[in-house]
């Protein structure tokens, strides 16, 4: 079963009918209704998202676009579960999250949502392997495949296994988000956040990075979505959003 | 399986993080280790004085009724605030006195007995011991046993005859062994004895280090007021020891004033000792806990450094879905284990000092310092540690994610 899960995924989206075309007929799995974010920098208010509602559906590579301070990732945190909004609403399959206890939350952002961040975010204190199982010390219910033999797998696919006993610091920049590319998918996310997941990597790695996010998008049918300011990654998702100081526009700059 | 499994994790974070930081770990320890250390040592000696005390007093027969100078014990006049002035200002008792408690009929011993602390030669040596004046009915009521030789007989006392019998320790002191000081001679002040017998240990070291001799002899040098410090009365049936004491405080009411003097079961005096020494010991086990709470706000204040460090973590740990649980129980434990080791190793080396001192004194740990080393320090882990943890907890999980 373990081992067949990747396969049987595969055979699944086969079964399914293209890609985007049924959208119409499904309910979005996340929906953002007259979303607002303000908070206070000192005295300073600041509005990081005004106003913005959004749809987003199963299996849709989707890339957030806007300039530094636009408020592209305080909006990816709010879908992210991560952050509650000052007003509006959340739907995670047509359930209003504000709704949802710190348990619920938490078990959602184990399960269902996957995070990639710009600097990594591994925890330099555990090794590689043992960060990668982290997420399963969080899960509360029975685990229904065998996650170490899954971060094998993953490991081996991406051609770092023999690094799995090193510490974060002491591996290179491609190989540490090759590493939390594998922590975010563990548990078989449905959604995959990637925030600037080439922001700190080199013009090598970083193409490297996008296709292996792209590859779980093609093969494991994983709902991608992607905050970047530059452009070009951005053109690479089949849809782009922009948005500029806090509000969502048609076109970027 | 799955608890087991997020527990053990829970662990592993917590000794990570204490590799991490060894020597702020250690120092943190410390500040409870100490504060454990300090009351299970006091709970120790406070049990060793009473242990010791009880020592004192055991060997004394439960019939015995001891007449003193001064108020001390007496159930008016209470507490033990007048100790010394009690003894100062107490009466003389005489032969006179002795006489008279001689009447109550039911008393079957009346012994008077005077201490004096004096330096005592014998053979080569010279220590500091006491002269006791009394009658041969002293060794019977104190249940005293003889080592070697005889106890003096009321023939000694009547003939004022110079016949000593040593404590154990007197003896050991002066001749090294208790055998080699029978038909020897000592000498305290510029009185002579021959020593003719040896007491068993009693365990009550001033007798042990005594020389009892017949009082009627101290006539002169040793006792020129010719008075007692403590008449002794004993009965063989214990129905009569109230009747014994009342009787008593009628006869010496008659010549001295009812502050001066008092007459008291010696359970009532070990009592009442227990009870001085139960609260100097309460009052020294407070000050030891001010440095338990010292070493608690240690443990806060490097739960909160720690805290802030880890802001970062936190908030990847709640990315992936720790939930404020999860996180409240991880800083909450390593409180806990912070505090719980620091009880565990106060208790050890509170152990090992009692350990040695037990040579001398007989200071013990119970089970009262061990629950109390391992409950306080949980309490003040969970107490001193719940507040950063909250703190933690309580982040949301972007704050904590984009901390730098």
């Amino acid at each position: 079963m373990n081992l067949t899960l990747l396969s049987s995924e595969k055979s699944a989206r086969k079964n399914s009918s293209p890609m985007g075309n049924d959208k119409k007929n499904q309910s979005p799995i996340i929906k953002l209704e007259n979303i607002n974010k303000t908070y206070y920098l000192g005295d300073e208010k600041v509005k990081a998202v005004q106003d913005v509602s959004i749809e987003i559906f199963k299996k849709e590579y989707i890339s957030i676009l806007g300039a530094s301070g636009s408020g592209k990732s305080t909006l990816m945190y709010l879908i992210g579960l991560l952050e509650i909004p000052t007003s509006g609403n959340i739907y995670l399959n047509n359930k209003n999250i504000a709704k949802l206890s710190d348990k619920q939350l938490s078990e959602l952002r184990n399960e269902y949502i996957g995070f990639v961040f710009q600097s990594f975010n591994l925890i330099n204190k555990f090794t590689v392997w043992e960060n990668i199982l982290l997420p399963v010390k969080y899960r509360k219910k029975e685990i229904k495949f065998n996650p170490e033999k899954k971060a094998e797998k993953l490991l081996k696919q991406f051609g770092i296994y023999d690094r799995k006993d090193f510490f974060p610091n002491k591996i290179s920049g491609g190989q540490q988000q090759r590493v939390a590319i594998t922590r975010a998918i563990i548990m078989n996310p449905k959604i995959l956040f990637a925030d600037e997941p080439t922001g700190n990597l080199d013009s090598k790695t970083g193409p490297e990075i996008l296709t292996i996010l792209e590859n779980l998008h093609k093969k494991f049918d994983t709902t991608i979505i992607m905050v970047t300011h530059e452009k070009e990654i951005a053109k690479r998702a089949k849809k782009q959003i922009y948005i500029k100081d806090g509000k969502l526009v048609k076109k970027y700059l | 399986m799955k608890t087991k499994n997020g527990f053990t994790h829970l662990l592993n974070t917590t000794f990570a993080n204490f590799k991490r930081n060894k020597v702020r770990t250690i120092l943190t320890s410390l500040g409870i280790m100490i504060g454990v250390l300090s009351v299970v040592l006091l709970i120790a000696l406070g049990l060793g004085l009473k242990n010791y005390l009880k020592e004192q007093f055991e060997n004394l027969g439960s019939n015995l009724i001891m007449v003193m100078p001064g108020n001390v014990f007496n159930e008016e006049g209470g507490g033990g605030a007048n100790f010394g002035a009690g003894f100062a200002g107490g009466a003389n008792f005489d032969e006179k006195d002795v006489r008279n408690l001689a009447k109550i009929p039911e008393a079957d011993y009346v012994v008077p007995s005077s201490f004096k602390s004096i330096t005592i030669e014998g053979g080569s040596e010279k220590t500091s011991g006491y002269i006791m004046g009394t009658t041969e009915k002293l060794f019977p009521l104190l249940n005293n046993q003889i080592l070697v030789g005889r106890f003096f007989t009321k023939s000694d006392v009547q003939r004022k005859s110079k016949n000593s019998v040593l404590g154990i320790t007197l003896a050991e002191d002066l001749f090294t062994t208790p055998e080699k000081a029978i038909g020897k001679t000592i000498k305290a002040g510029n009185q002579r004895f021959k020593v003719i017998g040896v007491i068993e240990k009693t365990g009550d070291r001033d007798m042990d280090n005594s020389a009892s001799v017949p009082y009627t002899s101290t006539f002169g040098k040793l006792n020129p007021d010719k008075t007692f410090f403590i008449i002794y009365l004993g009965t063989n049936n214990e129905e009569n020891v109230t009747t014994v004491k009342e009787k008593a405080k009628k006869i010496l009411l008659k010549r001295y004033d009812k502050d001066s003097f008092s007459v008291t079961e010696q359970t009532e005096i070990l009592s009442t000792v227990n009870q001085i020494f139960s609260i100097v010991n309460a009052i020294l086990i407070a000050i030891g806990s001010i440095s338990l709470i010292v070493g608690g706000i240690g443990i806060m204040n490097i739960m909160y450094a720690t805290v802030t460090e880890r802001t970062k973590e936190i908030g990847i740990r709640r990315a992936i879905g720790a939930t404020e649980k999860d996180i409240l129980s991880q800083f909450l434990l390593e409180s806990i284990i912070l505090s719980v080791t620091g009880g565990l190793l106060g208790l050890i080396l509170a152990s090992l000092i009692v350990l040695a001192i037990r040579t001398v004194f007989p200071a013990a740990i119970n089970l009262l310092a061990v629950v109390l080393a391992f409950g306080v320090s949980t309490i003040i882990g969970v107490f001193f540690g719940v507040f950063p943890a909250r703190r933690a907890a309580k982040l949301t999980p972007l704050e904590a994610i984009r901390y730098e």
